[in-house]
């Protein structure tokens, strides 16, 4: 059994993941928002971390900007994202080699890359520089972005 | 006469021209009158000539017949005594002339008579005259001895009477041949010119302005054929000028002008325009493109392309065209001065016809705003796309879920359908807002305008938020005037505005808060204001909170889910009422929404409803 946080704004999105997760037989800790998550992981280390990268307060970014150098993920991060498209937040999470699943998203996807970290062969990564890599997952889906976007 | 050439020569009779008969007359008339006055002074000349003649000859006789009678009474006086005087007498009386001698003594006795009496007195001929003439007799001593008549008969010499009265007839009859002769060849010089005056005359009259009848007979001589070529060449340059006029009329402006108002019609145009030449030289540059490129004439005229424009890769553009001589070419250049930007875009389009000699054209366009339009259009798509997929994104994975084995029992089942159908109302509420702005914004929203009972409305609206109110024990309150007059408008739209402005009071609100709904009616405007005890706005997104999609950074806004998408409707509606919204907050103490409309029978309320 491993242990999850997810971070979602979304009620309902959060409410799902939760409800997949803990149905695989994890432990799962919920938070609304990137303050809570922070919280969370600073009370207790986690396995995995979903996140979702807007959020009110403490974005998903910034959450992982936070957590890399604590390795206090000790499997991998998976983020959840309806901004997959945009220049600079695609270019930080590959930066950081995160597994990235654009929304919608498939929860069943979600859940087979959670067990695909969670089972990863080798010691967690105990650095935290990569965790993502660290899980071996090759679940990484970009979309080439449109040209001409906004700034954040 | 020459009133018959004019009338020959002019095939369509001018208006008024009867008094040109007189012209026709008047010359032979007075033609007339000249040759008798030419004659009857020749005559007067030749009677006064001949009554001279005649003085002359009476006088000559008078004093030959006054010298014989003298004489003759001389010889007598002297010759008395010796009786001698008779016979004087009687030779006396034969001379030749001698019609008749009385010598009559100093008592009147007769002392001689000839013929005597008893004689023939001899007649006179025609063409005889008698001449008189006395003289006294007197003595050597001086006594008188009487008067002596002499008569004289002297015959008129008509050989010399003729040959006056030929010379004068001579003299009057070349003078007349004279003055025919003079008068045939001034007419030849005459008459053209009278034509020509005439013809003049009807032009600056009016009577004739068809320069084709202004044309004199070619039979006038050197002068009109001289006149009918100046008219010749002045009807072709005047069709010329009608033909010039009329493609005036009824040609474009191309056609019409060359030159000067070409050149305004290019200066005016909205968009830059160069000409540059085979050497790069820029020969030609209109208004627009000077005040895109901000500079003055002189530093374009004149100048290579390249420094003209300060973007060498334009100059590079245009060399290459002209080289390959292909068109369509576009370049961006993004110009600096002092602290604004402009991207201009430089299109490249050689003139491969001859006249226009190796030039080229160069259109300048400022592509700023249509980049500025773009960028709004990405960032509008963008959003969109973004708060779409919040909906959807719940709905995928519920949907999903439902397949799953293991997720079938009862519950979840229910709670997946739940989540499903509200997500649903969500996103097409949000489908529906994006479409609804996005005609509101064009200008393309149908509006079904009526008299709207806005008392009536706001209750409405209040009834239908109390639920939400409750909730949250939030104190939702309404405050009426006892009369209100009725706004021209669209309904549905305005319950759309009151709605967004009341739920978003309800929404960012705390629990045990209140809300309070107020129309407030002055002469020519309702207002309408929602106050809340909410959390408030910042200054800072106090100016953008009308914007579309824009949600301020506040933790306790973003808690609250929303599209950025309300406020903007209700401004947009308001607006296209005739009216505004206006907003007062202070972050932490809450926020006053005031919504302005003019009442049913103002002008903006009219103009609106067109």
């Amino acid at each position: 059994m491993s242990r999850i946080l997810v971070a979602e704004d979304d009620p309902h999105i959060l409410r799902l993941i939760a409800m997949w997760l803990r149905r695989q037989g994890h432990e799962v800790l919920e938070a609304r928002h990137g303050a809570a998550a922070l919280a969370l992981i600073e009370e207790q280390a986690v396995d995995v971390l979903v996140s979702d990268v807007n959020m009110p307060g403490v974005d998903g970014l910034e959450l992982i900007e936070a957590i890399l150098p604590q390795s206090r993920v000790r499997r991998g991060v998976i983020v959840l994202t309806n901004r997959w498209d945009h220049g600079e937040i695609r270019e930080r999470l590959a930066r950081w080699g995160v597994q990235v699943m654009p929304k919608p998203f498939s929860p069943t996807r979600l859940s087979e890359l959670v067990e695909a970290l969670v089972r990863a062969e080798g010691e967690p990564a105990e650095s935290g520089e990569n965790p993502g890599l660290a899980a071996g997952a090759t679940e990484v889906q970009f979309v080439p972005p449109p040209a001409n976007l906004p700034p954040a | 006469m020459c009133a018959e050439q004019i009338q020959e020569i002019t095939p369509k009779q001018p208006a008024g021209a009867r008094h040109l008969l007189w012209r026709g007359v008047l010359p032979e008339a007075v033609g007339l009158c000249f040759v008798a006055i030419i004659f009857t002074g020749f005559a007067a000349a030749y009677l006064v000539a001949r009554n001279a003649w005649e003085e002359q000859t009476t006088a000559a006789r008078q004093a030959e017949a006054a010298r014989l009678a003298t004489l003759t009474a001389d010889a007598i006086g002297s010759g008395m005594q010796s009786g001698t005087a008779t016979a004087l007498l009687r030779q006396v009386a034969q001379r030749p002339g001698v019609h008749a001698i009385q010598w009559t003594g100093p008592a009147g006795e007769v002392r001689f008579v000839w013929p005597s009496p008893g004689h023939a007195v001899p007649t006179l001929t025609a063409v005889e005259d008698l001449t008189v003439a006395a003289a006294n007799v007197r003595t050597p001593e001086g006594v008188l001895e009487g008067t002596l008549r002499i008569e004289l008969a002297g015959a008129w010499d008509l050989a010399s009477d003729s040959h006056l009265f030929w010379n004068w007839a001579i003299a009057a009859c070349t003078t007349l041949i004279v003055f025919v002769l003079l008068y045939r060849r001034l007419r030849g010089h005459l008459r053209p010119l009278a034509a020509l005056h005439q013809n003049l005359e009807h032009y600056a009259a009016g009577i004739e302005r068809q320069l084709e009848a202004l044309t004199l007979g070619d039979a006038l001589g050197a002068t009109a054929q001289s006149w009918n070529m100046l008219i010749r060449e002045f009807a072709a340059a005047r069709q010329q000028l009608e033909t010039v006029r009329r493609a005036n009329q009824t040609g474009d402006i191309l056609t019409r002008f060359e030159g000067a108002i070409f050149r305004r019609v290019v200066d005016r145009l909205p968009f830059g325009v160069l000409c540059v030449n085979s050497d790069q030289t820029v020969t030609y540059a209109n208004g627009s493109a000077l005040a895109l490129l901000g500079a003055r004439s002189e530093a374009v005229l004149g100048q290579p392309l390249g420094e003209a424009v300060g973007a060498p890769a334009v100059a590079a553009a245009v060399s290459g065209a002209q080289a390959r001589s292909s068109a369509g070419l576009a370049i961006d250049h993004t110009l600096t001065t002092g602290e604004s930007e402009t991207t201009l875009r430089f299109r490249v389009l050689p003139l491969s016809d001859e006249a226009a000699g190796g030039e080229t054209l160069v259109s300048i366009e400022d592509i700023g705003r249509l980049k500025e339009s773009e960028r709004a259009r990405d960032n509008f798509l963008y959003h969109v796309t973004h708060e779409l997929r919040t909906p959807l994104t719940s709905i995928h994975a519920y949907a999903e879920t439902l397949t799953r084995p293991g997720f079938d029992d009862e519950q979840t089942r229910k709670e997946c359908y739940n989540v499903i159908m509200s997500e649903t109302r969500r996103l097409s509420s949000l489908v529906e807002d994006i479409l609804s702005l996005s005609q509101l914004e064009v200008g393309t929203a149908r509006l079904d305008v009526g008299d709207v009972d806005l008392v009536r409305l706001i209750r409405q609206m209040v009834q239908d938020n109390l639920g939400a109110a409750d909730e949250k024990r939030i104190d939702l309150t309404l405050t009426l005037p006892p009369k209100a007059p009725k706004v021209r408008g669209d309904k549905q739209r305005l319950s759309v505005l009151l709605m967004n402005l009341i739920g978003n009071a309800i929404k960012y609100t705390p629990e045990n808060g209140t809300v309070q709904v107020t129309l407030t009616v002055s002469e020519q405007r309702v207002a309408i204001s929602v106050r809340d005890t909410g959390i408030g706005i910042a200054p800072e997104d106090q100016a953008h909170i009308f914007e579309k999609f824009y949600r301020a950074s506040d933790d306790k806004v973003q808690a609250v889910a929303g599209t950025g998408l309300g406020l903007a409707i209700a401004r947009e509606v308001a607006r296209l009422h005739g009216g505004d919204i206006h907003l007062q907050s202070e972050p932490g103490q809450g926020s006053t929404f005031t919504v302005e409309l003019p009442v049913s029978n103002t002008e903006s309320a009219e103009a609106f409803a067109r």
